[in-house]
């Protein structure tokens, strides 16, 4: 099995004034290859800290992480930029679409600053477009979309780059839950078609999608668990 | 991300806030507008000064009666002391002096038809015509016999012209001037506007103004033609001599008389041009300052407005320099909106102001446009340097 993600003896503390927070307290963590993994925890246990590390929008204080071959630490301000852009395909809570631009410009995005030439660019997000379902909405602003379409739209930026991981920050919190549902299935089908997908949720219902449950408190993992079979109903 | 990419960027998000972008803008306009004024006009002025002096040329004296006194205050009245002899006299002992060309004038109505107008009434003498370059465009100047004979024929200048007549020919009409019949046989070449008006004048012999209009027996100018330019102070020396004695002044009296080289007006319009404009290019100045600071203002308005749009851009994979990049394009474009806005009405102004017509300035327009992106880049640096510099998760959780 190949190791994408590895993780030894990872803290990270935040430092406000004189007060000093440890969000994670130690984390030994392997995520391997296609694997379809949920990390749960209340608010305050780390799950967030622990998805901005491994995202590489921030840096742990102490311990190491690998993924794939890069060690973190050593990458600067500008390969992490480019890992971010490469291997890592983001979905938020907010979906986080630039208001002002088209469905196709924001789901281009990524490819802007990968080098992609226009022409390129554009067949891509094209084509991302459709595997989310919305290859008919090119042309409109995130605002003349639903909260669903629009969560698909992000889906479809992060899957643009062809990214080795998918990040998705509890991707049906905004959402009513038949909408969430809707995005969960399309999430499935990405891990099917064989993206490692990572989600994080506080929703047992939503973390039963995946595979297998990580469960964080007080910035250390309580609970490493395989998901129990479920038989909740499914879009495909 | 290419450049070009880049300035659609710009272009999207100043579109976003157009007036606000607009409105910052136009202290900056107003300073490149101020500046292209000044450019242009100081070029027109230029160009008529050197046309101006290519007519009259250098080598003609103006001598003029001096301001009586009154207790050793100078008053506002001009002496009555110059007379046709005198003229006749620095001709006749100077070496120097090839012409002396006796000149009255003053001012009078002059009327043809039902029209009416106030001009300045110029008497002289044939030999005018050649000392100070002025030639009739229609017609003939007045002859010698005219002028003995103190003849009514009068030569227009283009305004009185153009006040009198509706684009008929003025030769061989009859206007009245001060009430007395004259027959128009002449037109003046335009000289066109510097100082005072040249053309606004009506031209007849001295001997008429003296004798038929004006009563009187004395000048108000004499012309001097020097040999040649470098003949000047001889001349100045001469006419000075010939002058005092003939006015029969003591030895330390002061002249009763001033002599100014013909040109000396112009050389003065171009000193008054020349702190004219240095004035108005430290306001120039002062306003491209103030209109970069106004640009920083909007740009680390744009930045706070967009921290968002910053946390999500690094999200996904813009490096620092992708963010600094972004926002300096913008405050550039801004900056070369500001050029255009500048020059745009700083060419409208000078068209309509001082009929500039077509000329423009390519050198101080590309100036310009280099000017204000600069400035732009300039006031960008620090908004950009932050937006670029932010962090990443709380730029992403920004609300």
């Amino acid at each position: 099995m190949d190791a994408l993600i590895q993780m030894q003896a990872l803290t990270k503390i935040y430092q406000t004034g004189t007060v000093s927070v440890r969000a994670l307290a130690g984390i030994d963590l392997e995520i391997q290859k296609n694997e379809y993994v949920a990390i749960m925890g209340p608010s305050g246990s780390g799950k967030s800290t622990l998805m901005n590390i491994i995202g590489c929008l921030d840096m742990p204080s102490a311990g190491r992480y690998f993924l794939g071959q890069d060690d973190i630490r050593d990458l600067s301000d500008n390969r992490l930029s480019e890992i971010r852009s490469r291997k890592i395909g983001f979905v938020f809570q907010s979906f986080n679409l630039l208001p002002r631009v088209s469905a196709l410009q924001n789901i281009a995005l990524p490819l802007i600053y990968l080098g992609f030439p226009p022409k390129t660019r554009e067949r891509l997000a094209a084509e991302a477009l459709d595997r989310v379902g919305l290859g008919d909405r090119k042309q409109h602003k995130p605002n003349e979309l639903s909260g669903g379409q629009r969560q698909r739209i992000a889906i479809a930026r992060a899957l643009v780059t062809q990214p080795d991981l998918i990040l998705a920050d509890e991707p049906t919190g905004n959402l009513d839950s038949k909408t969430g549902e809707e995005i969960m299935a399309l999430i499935q089908v990405l891990h099917d078609q064989g993206h490692t997908v990572i989600i994080v949720t506080h929703e047992p219902y939503i973390a039963a999608h995946a595979a297998r449950i990580i469960r964080l408190r007080d910035g250390l993992i309580e609970s490493d668990l395989p998901a129990k079979p479920q038989n909740l109903p499914r879009a495909r | 991300m290419s450049f070009s990419e880049n300035i659609r960027l710009a272009l999207q998000s100043l579109k976003a806030n157009p007036l606000r972008s607009v409105l910052i803008l136009i202290g900056m306009a107003v300073g490149i507008a101020a500046v292209l004024h000044v450019v242009v006009l100081g070029e027109l002025t230029q160009k008529r000064i050197n046309e101006r002096l290519q007519k009259m040329g250098s080598d003609v004296l103006r001598i003029r009666p001096g301001f009586s006194r009154m207790h050793g205050v100078r008053t506002g009245e001009k002496k009555v002391n110059l007379k046709w002899d005198e003229a006749n006299e620095l001709v006749a002992q100077s070496q120097v002096i090839t012409e002396a060309v006796p000149v009255y004038s003053g001012g009078g109505d002059v009327a043809f038809r039902d029209k009416n107008w106030s001009t300045q009434i110029t008497g002289t003498t044939p030999a005018y015509q050649h000392v100070n370059n002025d030639h009739p465009a229609e017609g003939r100047f007045f002859s010698a016999q005219e002028l003995t004979e103190r003849a009514r024929v009068a030569i227009l200048g283009t305004t009185v012209y153009e006040k009198l007549f509706d684009n008929v020919s003025p030769l061989g009409k009859t206007i009245f001037i001060k009430s007395q019949p004259f027959l128009v046989i002449g037109l003046l070449e335009a000289k066109g506007e510097s100082w005072s008006n040249p053309d606004d004048q009506v031209f007849v012999p001295i001997t008429t103004a003296q004798e038929r209009l004006f009563g009187v027996d004395h000048l108000s100018t004499i012309l001097a033609q020097m040999r040649s330019a470098a003949d000047y102070d001889e001349a100045l020396f001469d006419i000075e001599s010939i002058l005092r004695r003939s006015h029969r002044l003591s030895r330390d009296a002061e002249n009763d008389f001033q002599v100014r080289r013909q040109d000396f007006f112009l050389a003065t319009i171009q000193e008054t041009n020349e702190e004219l404009a240095r004035f108005i290019i430290v306001i120039a100045l002062v306003s491209l300052v103030v209109g970069g600071i106004g640009i920083a203002n909007v740009m680390l308005i744009s930045v706070a407005e967009r921290i968002r749009e910053i946390g999500i851009r690094r999200a996904i994979g813009a490096r620092k320099f992708h963010i600094l990049f972004q926002f300096l394009t913008e405050s550039m474009m801004l900056g070369f909106f500001g050029g255009i806005l500048g020059v745009g009405g700083g060419m409208l102004f000078n068209h309509f102001y001082i009929d500039a017509g077509l000329l423009l300035p390519w050198p101080w327009i590309a100036y310009s446009f280099g000017i204000c992106a600069g400035i732009g880049i300039l006031a960008g640096i620090y908004p950009a340097f932050r937006a670029a510099n932010m962090n990443v998760i709380d730029a992403l959780r920004h609300e």
